[in-house]
């Protein structure tokens, strides 16, 4: 910092903004560039840059849902819940079909169907939160409460074990095409199609429009409010997406803390991500950015053999640096 | 508490001393000059009203005095001594104490609490907080100002009047002798109105000095007992009950009329209404009838609360009507939300720009297409946007309202005010808007850019467009309006053409009086 302040004011301006724009990406790349050079033999592999993808495919899915729902402006904290609620019905559905009628096409039905019921869980949060002005935050918390209580009524707290499930299923989270883990393969069709209704639809630019300036917004003809269950909508479906995923790739539908691990990493992914390339904006770009940076860290500290303590403390920092960097941008304006 | 004891004091002071002299005080800001040389004189137990219009170095100068801004030069003086004030701290410690618009009261603390803030409360053993004790000295501070409010009641619940009479009472309480009040009525009812009035008679009579600001005239010559008003930054006048009448005062307020500045008016067109207004009812808008023509540029003018702004917001279903006909083209209207008007080719370019039209943090083209990305689609079905034109729409805009501003892509927070102006007055441009609402559109911008914002609205107006305009500043009427609708409790209460329009007649009938015929 000390650096930035005593360099010629001009100079300084353009590196403060650089390290804005581009700062949380060269410590990606420099993270990644460390640990090679320290365990070029494991970290540096292929197989090991597949796994880190592999590892935070679940996170990156949900990760990626929620950078809608912050892009207008809304805190959604039922993603854990609803990642659980995901998984553990899909399981459910399918074993009450039983694992020998699940094919293909009845595991695809089974997935739209979990899909649709999420959708509508973040419709119900979007129209409490917008049409009745509840605080986000509050209310999308009390809903992950309702729905991790109803999945415990519903299942009894037992798991569903892996002969239940078709190996349809599984293959979601454990197979592959042309070497690429099907989870990856998720994450990035995922990334790419909220990226292009984001970044290209009418209805992606006017939600960068109502978290840029709700009135303005309003007054420029955007339906405000109905925008807010489209968002928690999509937000919703991505939590229950990475959760069936998750089950998956376990083979089994556990009713609880399955989408817990995910919630806190999903807004740190986030939050990194709006330190990136955009200063202050959610994107997914930045996302995914993110995403990488907490894989990175965590394969890289564990392939070192570092105390896992130490991934918690790491994610810590970066994330406060990367808050830093990005609240430099809007002080400077 | 020693409430009683400071005005008694104030009074006992020799009266040919003011309370508060301002000297030549001079208040520069970069590239312009606020206050230039005024003067100012308050006595003891004065109600003593300050005018100008907007921009004539009203709120500065309280600024100045109370030691929000430090001043260039020029002096303070209190009971004939320099003092130099340049905290709240100090202005508290000098007597001085100011009332705002809002904002004084914390809403979820009580009358007793909001006495006390910042005061050292009284406590139990030194750390829990004394309540009966609070409330009693709550009591007394409000009774030493014949006010009768529970000290316990919460002051959000408290009307706009009990809460101006709250922080009257609360600076009293703090030994102030000069109280100023900076549009301490725009919130109130008349009924409340008079309820503040005579607290401040009240005070007035122990020797409390009052600094009135206010655009009411009619109040401010019912209350005060002297006006000084200011006109760009210098005084513009000084009266006493005995010199002060209405005309003489309205034209030290409006100055030299604005008929040799370059007018920009559009011919007041003949012909059927483009849009047509029926008796409107709202809250505030008590039927309110008119026809604005195409290529007119149609002025409705009247103090904050006289339904101008209203109408506005009515027309662009911002606010819903309670009854009335709007008809466009002869067609009827329904305005549910801003979507139906924008839709049915109705503009609106609100008051504050930066918190009702700028997209902030984005780019030029952003903030331009914002109303209008529909209309580049590629797909009706997946609504992608098509890129290249909605960039063209937005450099024809730039074109055409001469946006100053490196390109499209660049940031609007780099533009200047009058430029990010130009552009959210331009994004309706591709909306094919023909009715275009105009709330002050040239507040907060340099007077160059004003001028080439007249020459805009002229143009849009000749190209067939409909135009209603409104602003807070009056002088801007006479300068594009060729008929203005003066709009006093919510009727239009009478209307100027031509020549007619002038600022003088504007707000003689603003403040509810009737012209004089010369």
């Amino acid at each position: 910092m000390s650096k930035t302040d005593t360099t010629a004011p001009g100079l300084g301006f353009d590196l403060l903004s650089f390290l804005a724009r581009y700062g949380t990406i060269l410590s990606l790349i420099a993270l990644i560039v460390f640990f090679s050079f320290m365990r070029p033999e494991v970290f540096a592999t292929t197989r090991n840059m597949l796994n880190v993808l592999n590892q935070v495919s679940i996170l990156g899915i949900i990760a990626i849902g929620l950078t809608v729902c912050l892009v207008i402006g809304q805190f959604d904290l039922s993603i854990g819940a609803l990642a659980t609620f995901g998984g553990y019905m899909a399981a459910r559905f399918l074993m009450e079909i039983g694992p020998a009628n699940g094919t293909p096409m009845v595991v695809a039905g089974v997935v739209l169907l979990v899909l649709g019921m999420a959708v509508i869980i973040g419709i119900i949060n979007g129209a409490l939160v917008s049409y009745l002005g509840i605080s986000a935050i509050v209310e999308t918390l009390a809903m992950s409460f309702i729905v991790t209580g109803a999945i415990l009524g519903i299942s009894r707290s037992r798991t569903i074990s892996p002969v239940e499930i078709p190996d349809a299923f599984k293959i979601i989270g454990q197979g592959s095409i042309a070497g690429i883990p099907n989870p990856v393969l998720i994450l990035i069709a995922t990334a790419i199609i909220l990226w292009l209704f984001l970044e290209h639809t009418q209805p992606g630019r006017n939600m960068y429009a109502i978290g840029g300036n709700k009135e303005a917004s309003r007054l420029s003809g955007i339906p405000v409010k109905r925008y807010a269950l489209v968002a928690m909508g999509i937000c919703a479906a991505c939590a229950a997406l990475g959760g069936m995923v998750a089950a998956a790739n376990l083979g089994a539908g556990r009713p609880q803390g399955v989408g817990d691990v995910y919630l806190l990493n999903a807004f740190v992914a986030v939050f990194i991500g709006a330190s990136t390339l955009r200063p202050g904006k959610f994107h997914v770009l930045g996302t995914a950015v993110g995403v990488l940076m907490i894989g990175v860290i965590n394969n890289g500290l564990s392939v070192m053999g570092v105390p896992s303590f130490w991934q918690f403390i790491v994610q810590g920092v970066l994330l406060i640096l990367a808050l830093i960097s990005a609240s430099m941008m809007t002080l400077r304006r | 508490m020693t409430t009683a004891t400071a005005p008694e004091q104030a009074a006992a002071t020799d009266l040919d001393v003011p309370l508060l002299e301002v000297r030549q005080m001079v208040k520069d800001f970069p590239g312009t000059r606020a206050l230039d040389h005024v003067d100012l004189t308050v006595r003891a137990g004065e109600i003593h009203a300050l005018l100008g219009e907007n921009g004539a170095g009203k709120s500065t100068i309280i600024k100045c005095i109370c030691g929000a801004q430090s001043t260039t030069a020029g002096a303070v003086l209190i009971d004939g001594k320099p003092v130099s004030i340049n905290s709240p701290q100090e202005a508290q410690a000098a007597g001085i104490a100011v009332v705002h618009q809002h904002g004084n009261l914390i809403a979820s603390l009580s009358v007793a609490e909001n006495l006390c803030l910042g005061e050292p409360l009284p406590r139990v053993g030194g750390v829990l907080v004394n309540w009966r004790a609070l409330h009693r000295r709550a009591r007394e501070t409000l009774a030493a100002v014949d006010l009768k409010l529970d000290p316990g009641r919460l002051c959000g619940e408290l009307r706009p009047d009990e809460q101006a009479m709250v922080t009257i009472a609360r600076a009293v309480a703090r030994k102030a002798r000069l109280i100023i009040l900076d549009e301490p009525t725009a919130a109130l009812l008349p009924r409340e109105v008079e309820t503040l009035f005579a607290q401040m008679r009240l005070l007035a009579a122990r020797g409390v000095a009052f600094l009135y600001v206010s655009h009411r005239l009619t109040e401010v010559f019912e209350i005060a007992d002297r006006v000084t008003v200011l006109r760009d930054g210098r005084n513009a006048g000084s009266f006493d009950r005995a010199t002060m009448d209405r005309r003489t005062v309205v034209s030290a307020i409006v100055g030299a009329e604005t008929a040799l500045r370059e007018r920009h008016v559009a011919p007041v067109s003949e012909g059927p209404a483009l849009l047509s207004v029926t008796d409107l009812r709202a809250p505030r808008v008590e039927g309110v009838s008119f026809d604005l023509r195409p290529g007119e540029v149609l002025g409705v003018a009247g103090l904050p609360g006289s339904g101008a702004e209203e109408v506005m917001n009515l027309l662009f279903g911002r606010s819903r009507a309670k009854a009335g006909k709007i008809t466009l083209d002869g067609k009827p209207l329904r305005l549910r939300n801003p979507a139906d008007a924008i839709r049915a080719g109705i503009a609106l370019v609100p008051q504050d720009r930066l918190a009702e039209a700028v997209l902030h943090g984005y780019s030029v083209r952003e903030n331009i297409t914002l109303p209008s990305l529909s209309r580049f689609l590629r797909d009706p079905l997946m609504r992608f946007v098509h890129g290249g034109r909605e960039r063209q729409a937005a450099r024809d805009v730039v074109a055409r309202m001469k946006v100053r501003t490196p390109g499209t892509e660049t940031p609007i927070d780099a533009l200047s005010g009058g430029n990010q102006q130009k552009a959210v007055l331009g994004r309706w441009l591709t909306t094919g808007a023909r009715v275009f609402l105009l709330n002050s559109p040239t507040a907060a911008v340099d007077v160059g850019a004003k001028a080439e914002i007249y020459e805009l609205i002229a143009e849009l107006a000749a190209s067939g467009a409909a135009v209603l305009f409104t602003s807070t500043e009056v002088e801007e009427f006479p300068v594009i309006c060729g008929r203005v609708l003066v709009f006093a409790q919510g009727r239009i209460a009478g209307t100027l053409t031509g020549e007619q329009v002038t600022e003088a007649n504007i707000m003689t009938i603003a403040a509810g009086e009737s012209l004089e015929q010369d």
